[in-house]
C-alpha cells in the first residue's frame, strides 16, 4: 500500500510543478510543444528513477556533510550515461531530445528528490516516488506544453505524423517566447488552487497547501520557527 | 582530522567509480556514436542529391577557397554530372553553429537542404529542419535567385519570430552555393 501511495502523491498532491513548483528551468525552457515536453519528461523521468535507486542504496555509507556534491555526481554520472547510450544506440531519439538531456542535471527535481526522499526511505519506496515524481513531472509539462503550442503555433504536432489544427485562429507567438512560460505556468498554478479550494469548499473544509510544501515547516531559515 | 579525512576517502571513492563507469560506457559507444554519425552525413549526402549510379559519398571534389577547403560530393549519372552536395557551416545562429548539407543538380538549381546539426531554440529556431522553411530552397535557380530572407530584401521567407535562425542557414546557403558557382568547371568536370 505505501507503494502506491509513494507514486500516486506525486501525479496530484505533490506534483512537481503545480504543487512542488520544482525543475521551474526546464520546465519553462522546454515546453514549447508537446513533443518536447514529452522528450523532457521521459529523459527526466529515467534519471530520477536511477538516481533514486543509487542513492537509497548507498543512504547510509554516503556522510551527511557531503552528501550533495555526491548526489550532483550520480545524478552528472547518469546524464552522460544516458546521453552516451542513446547517441550511440538510439540515435534518432538523441537527435530530438539531444538538447534536454545537459539540462537534467540542473534539474532541480531529481537533486531535490534524492535530498527529501531517497536519502532517507529504503529502496523500493523510493522507486515509487521516482515512477511517480516523474509521471507527475511529465504530465505537467505536457499540460504546459499543450496549452503553450496551442495558444502560440495554433496547432498541436506529435512526431511529425499527429497533427491537430484550431482552425480559424491567429497564433499568439508570445506564448512560445519564454514570457509566455510564465504566463501560462501561473494560470495554470491559479486554475489548480481553484480548483482544490472549490473541491475542499464541497467538502465543507478550508483549503490549505500541505504544510511540509511551504516555508511554515522549514527550518533553514528563521521564518521557519 | 579524522573526519576531514573520511569525508576526504567517501568523495575519492564516489568520483573514482563514477570516473571508471563513465570510461567504461565512453568505450563501448564511442564506435556505434561515429558510425551513427558517418551514416547520418551519408544519408543527408544522398537526400539533396539528384538519382545517380555511384557513391557520391567517396566521389569527392576539394576547393580551396580563401584558406578554407570545401568538400563538393559529387553524383554521376552514367558517367556524366549529376549534381554536388556540400556541407556548409554558419556562425551566426541563434544558439551556435548552424551545419546543413545542400544539394544542387546539373541544371544549376539547387535540389534540396537538409539540417546536419544545429542548437537553436526549440519550438522556434529548431524549425529550420522543419519541411516548409528547409522546402523552400529546393527548386529554386543558383543565379535567378536572392539569397537572403525576404526581411533583408531576398527571396527566402523566414520563420516568424526566428529571423536569426533563417538568415544564418540562407547565409550558410549562399556561402556555399558562391564557391560552386566560382568553381563549377572544376566540380562538374567539362
Amino acid at each position: 500500500m505505501a507503494f502506491y501511495k509513494e507514486l500516486a502523491k506525486g501525479l496530484w498532491k505533490e506534483n512537481p510543478i503545480f504543487r512542488l513548483v520544482l525543475g521551474m528551468c526546464p520546465a519553462l525552457a522546454v515546453t514549447t510543444s508537446v513533443e518536447n515536453s514529452l522528450g523532457m519528461g521521459m529523459a527526466a523521468t529515467f534519471v530520477l528513477i536511477c538516481s533514486n535507486i543509487v542513492i537509497s542504496i548507498f543512504r547510509n555509507l554516503i556522510p551527511a556533510k557531503v552528501r550533495i556534491p555526491c548526489f550532483i555526481v550520480v545524478i552528472a554520472t547518469f546524464v552522460t550515461i544516458v546521453d552516451l547510450l542513446m547517441n550511440g544506440f538510439a540515435h534518432e531519439l538523441h537527435n530530438s531530445l539531444g538538447l534536454f538531456i545537459p539540462l537534467i542535471v540542473v534539474n532541480c527535481i531529481i537533486l531535490g528528490r534524492a535530498e527529501a526522499f531517497a536519502s532517507r526511505h529504503p529502496l523500493w519506496l523510493s522507486i515509487a516516488d521516482g515512477i511517480g515524481m516523474g509521471i507527475g513531472f511529465t504530465l505537467g509539462l505536457t499540460v504546459l506544453g499543450a496549452t503553450r503550442e496551442i495558444l502560440g503555433a495554433g496547432s498541436i504536432t506529435v512526431w511529425g505524423d499527429l497533427k491537430w489544427t484550431v482552425a480559424g485562429y491567429e497564433p499568439m507567438i508570445l506564448m512560445i517566447l519564454a514570457p509566455g512560460g510564465f504566463i501560462a505556468l501561473g494560470c495554470l498554478l491559479g486554475g489548480m488552487n481553484h480548483l482544490q479550494a472549490i473541491a475542499a469548499k464541497r467538502k465543507g473544509t478550508i483549503f490549505t497547501p500541505p504544510a511540509h510544501l511551504d516555508c511554515r515547516s522549514c527550518v533553514m531559515c528563521k521564518f521557519g520557527k | 582530522m579524522m573526519e576531514s579525512l573520511r569525508l576526504v576517502v567517501v568523495l575519492t571513492i564516489i568520483c573514482s567509480v563514477a570516473g571508471a563507469l563513465l570510461a567504461v560506457v565512453h568505450d563501448v559507444t564511442a564506435d556505434p556514436i561515429a558510425s551513427a554519425g558517418t551514416k547520418e552525413k551519408g544519408d543527408a549526402i544522398m537526400q539533396v542529391l539528384p538519382p545517380c549510379d555511384n557513391n557520391p559519398g567517396e566521389d569527392l571534389v576539394k576547393v580551396d577557397a580563401d584558406g578554407t577547403a570545401w568538400t563538393f560530393y559529387v553524383a554521376r549519372k552514367e558517367g556524366r554530372f549529376a549534381g554536388a552536395a556540400f556541407e556548409s557551416v554558419s556562425a551566426q545562429g541563434y544558439g551556435g553553429d548552424i551545419a546543413i548539407m545542400v544539394g544542387v543538380n546539373a541544371e544549376g538549381t539547387v535540389q534540396g537542404v537538409q539540417v546536419l546539426a544545429h542548437k537553436e531554440t526549440p519550438g522556434l529556431g529548431a524549425w529550420i529542419s522543419g519541411d516548409k522553411f528547409r522546402g523552400q530552397f529546393a527548386g529554386r535557380s543558383i543565379a535567378d535567385t536572392k539569397w537572403a530572407v525576404t526581411k533583408d530584401g531576398g527571396n527566402i521567407d523566414q520563420i516568424t519570430a526566428a529571423t536569426i535562425s533563417s538568415r544564418a542557414v540562407t547565409e550558410a546557403v549562399k556561402a556555399g552555393l558562391d564557391i560552386f558557382t566560382a568553381n563549377t568547371s572544376a566540380i562538374t568536370g567539362n
